[in-house]
């Protein structure tokens, strides 16, 4: 009876082993074995590979967003000149009079329109009697983007980098009164609430306070990198806002004026100086910039989310047309993140500051003024005419180098850190590297002799090191942006490129990795194939006769076991 | 998650209360009435007209309202509060806030949902800078409801202000009004090798089971 029951289980033990060598897919037999079949029967016929699978039209955004409030075109504002604007969106023109004038002496209906508090920049006594005012007092407050909430899953108060994309990020902002919001339909971050933190432009000799107003929920100071300050000011308050060495940091609800005066111009930077290596990277920096002294100086205290400067100082004036701040700054999607993964500070900074190990770090967004492409082409074209010259201010704040490119153009540095170079080491370069915090004033010429340009065009300009043209792996992204001559752009300031069509980049599923990268000009041909249907059909057989295969020996062990 | 209908249901007047019922333009904020001065503004004050379904102003209330840091010490895992979370009034109440920032920063105490033929954006909304006290007077509609009251300001609703208006009997509890509803996504405080500690315990439930079990077939 054992012995029948025992012979029954070979039998099926051998149907199982056949049916397994059936199914088993010929494409995985060994080399030799595959070869001397070959040698018997030939090729197996042709099968066609699998087809391309149709991608889905997806949601693309508008490139260029018109401006019905006609933000863009030059414009007098209580008296102020502001300068076009020509990319599709430009800086609020009434911010930009109320930043010249100090919010305490504008118009009420400029400051209104403007959005920002009447004490948020205060421009006092023309103390060497040149024409401008020399007393500044700046506020910044603190502001966190793309954070969580206690009651929805998705990040508040957002702010896209590029499509669909929204690190967690902190920035120094102006003081603006009302909501961090655009209106009660959305969560996204009001027009003036951006990356990267304003830049901030005071004369030379100033006397100048810059107050910060902690609104944030972590601790924060202000170093002033760069700039000619005292370690303490002269009530004999820290003033240097390193909290090793100078002064506690701000604690939330808290606020703290520093001083300074200082006596050397110059591109400089400031950022906060508590656990700098997260704070900093966050997004707390921003371009700090010294002018010349020159009567009748009226600058543009700050110029949000830097890029063009809509009302440049008398001492730009002198010697170019135009002037483009360009911060440079990389993210890291590891970092951001840890602020949307909980609502409880105590939680957030274990998370920011002993969880994350920034030594074993990369980054992952590359940002210019606070956008990675295409977002760039909207703000931060540097618009050419040519014969013009325009001067450039440039950081670096991210965490990684940057080779600085330009196409079609050669730029001469003038000033490394706020210093001038001698003329004899400036010459005509195409490829800039610039280190962490490192500032560069660069002359952009638009005279068409061959080496300052090759001519009017559309020009690109990015960081060469290729990562840095990418947005989390996905090209074109990152920091590319472009030197545009006005004759290249259309009405509404979008670039006449000649290439590939944007709309495809200006979808967020195209940086969520779900569109096949040439579908726009040739589709389906690179398309994501369809999976091999039959193949995997052979291989869950397999399994399958493999899984009964093996209860048949567990049996035979057993009936062994029992005998 | 397991929630009652009511709580369903006030979970989605949340939801509303957050992105849908208002639809201004922070750009077309001329259209409020706002009155403002250094010490910050009152937006949408309203002193004698009356919401629909009010025929007179039911009563008079005054409530003091503090904010600022101090206020969030006893709370854990706030940042920002103030003095109360919770407000009570009748319907067709007029309200008058006097609101006082001891803090250095600015804070804002915001109602939201408001009727907006009465309130531009369906808001009444105060502003005081650092150190500043002001006071705005509005009138509450006739039905019974709960209003979102919070600060505006970039994390501030998230980090603790964040309360709630109840109008008469009020139509159930906003969730994660600070002290007296809890967050609707509540963080995990769980240790973190928390699969081995489970593991050890499910063994030790599996032995102690199979010992007691082979005591009980022994006797």
């Amino acid at each position: 009876m054992q012995i029948k029951k025992l012979k029954k289980h070979y039998l099926l033990l051998f149907i199982s082993l056949l049916a397994m060598f059936l199914v088993f897919p010929s494409q995985w037999y060994p080399f030799d074995m595959r070869l001397t079949l070959t040698s018997w029967f030939g090729a197996e016929n042709y099968r066609a590979l699998p087809q391309s699978i149709i991608t889905p039209d997806s949601q693309s955004e508008l490139a260029c967003p018109n401006d019905p409030s006609g933000w863009r075109a030059s414009q007098i504002i209580d008296g102020v000149n502001i300068d076009e604007s020509l990319p599709c969106l430009a800086d609020n023109p009434y911010s930009v009079a109320a930043f010249v004038l100090g919010t305490n002496n504008v118009s009420k209906e400029t400051l209104q329109r403007s959005g920002l508090t009447s004490d948020a920049i205060v421009k006092g006594r023309d103390l060497d009697g040149d024409g401008d005012p020399d007393e500044i007092h700046i506020r910044l407050e603190v502001v966190e983007l793309n954070g969580s909430s206690p009651i929805s899953k998705r990040p508040v108060t957002t702010y896209d980098i590029a499509p669909g994309v929204q690190p967690g990020i902190w920035v120094f902002a102006p003081k603006l009164i009302g909501m961090a919001v655009e209106n009660f339909e959305t969560q996204e971050a009001r027009y003036s609430l951006k990356l990267p933190s304003p830049s901030i432009r005071i004369e030379q000799g100033d006397v100048v306070k810059v107050t910060l107003e902690n609104t944030h929920y972590m601790p924060h100071t202000l170093h002033l990198h760069g700039a000619d300050h005292g370690f303490i000011d002269s009530t004999g308050e820290g003033n240097d806002g390193v909290p090793l060495t100078s002064e506690l940091p701000i604690l939330p609800g808290q606020s703290r004026t520093y001083n300074l005066t200082p006596r050397k111009a110059g591109t400089m930077f400031y950022h906060c100086h508590v656990q700098p290596h997260v704070h900093v990277q966050m997004g707390l920096q921003g371009l700090f910039i010294i002018e010349e002294n020159r009567p009748n100086n009226n600058l543009q205290t700050m110029n949000l989310g830097a890029g063009k400067v809509r009302a440049p100082s008398q001492s730009l004036k002198e010697s170019y047309d135009s002037e483009y701040d360009l911060h440079y700054l990389d993210l890291d999607k590891e970092l951001g993140v840890r602020i949307q993964e909980n609502n409880d500070p105590r939680l957030i900074t274990q998370s920011m500051h002993r969880d994350y190990d920034i030594t074993d770090a990369n980054v992952d967004f590359f940002t210019l003024n606070g956008r990675s492409f295409p977002y760039t082409f909207r703000e931060s074209l540097i618009v050419s005419h040519e014969g013009e010259k325009a001067k450039l201010r440039v950081v670096n704040g991210g965490s990684k180098g940057i080779a600085f490119h330009t196409h079609g153009h050669k730029f001469t540095v003038t000033e490394r850190d706020g210093v001038k170079l001698p003329k004899s080491n400036q010459t005509p370069q195409d490829v800039l590297w610039m280190a962490t915090s490192q500032r560069y004033d660069l002359d952009l010429s638009f005279v068409n002799d061959g080496t300052q340009t090759y001519g009017p065009g559309i020009w690109l300009f990015h960081d060469h090191q290729n990562k840095g043209t990418t947005t989390d792996g996905i090209g074109p992204g990152g920091n590319i942006s472009a030197i545009v001559d006005k004759g290249y752009l259309d009405e509404s300031g979008w670039p006449m490129t000649r290439g590939v069509s944007y709309a495809q980049y200006f979808s967020a599923d195209y940086y969520k990795k779900k569109i096949p990268i040439w579908e726009s000009y040739i589709p389906s041909f690179y398309a994501e194939p369809e999976k091999d249907s039959i193949l995997l059909f052979r291989i869950l057989l397999l399994m399958l006769f493999f899984g009964s295969f093996l209860a048949i020996l567990r049996s035979m062990f057993l009936q062994r076991k029992k005998t | 998650m397991i929630m009652s209908n009511k709580k369903v249901w006030v979970f989605f007047l949340n939801l509303i209360f957050m992105h849908q019922s208002y639809g201004l333009q922070h750009s077309m904020s001329n259209h409020h009435s706002m009155s403002g001065d250094h010490g910050g503004m009152v937006m949408n004050d309203n002193h004698d007209n009356l919401p629909l379904g009010c025929e007179r102003i039911s009563g008079e209330e005054s409530i003091t309202v503090s904010a600022g840091q101090q206020y969030a010490k006893d709370i854990p895992g706030a940042i920002y509060g103030m003095s109360q979370h919770e407000w009570n009034v009748d319907p067709c109440t007029r309200v008058t806030v006097t609101f006082i920032n001891e803090d250095e920063v600015r804070h804002q105490w915001m109602v939201h949902g408001l009727p907006k033929y009465l309130y531009p954006a369906g808001m009444f909304h105060i502003e005081a800078m650092g150190g500043m006290s002001i006071a705005g007077t509005f009138i509450v509609p006739s039905e019974n409801r709960n209003y979102l009251v919070h600060c505006d300001m970039a994390q501030h609703m998230e980090m603790g202000m964040r309360g709630q208006l109840v109008v008469g009997e009020g139509s159930g509890d906003l969730w994660a009004v600070t002290g007296v509803t809890d967050p609707f996504y509540r963080a995990s405080y769980l240790p973190d090798n928390l699969i081995y500690l489970s593991l050890v315990v499910l063994f030790l439930g599996y032995s102690l089971t199979s010992w007691l079990v082979r005591m009980r077939q022994k006797r």
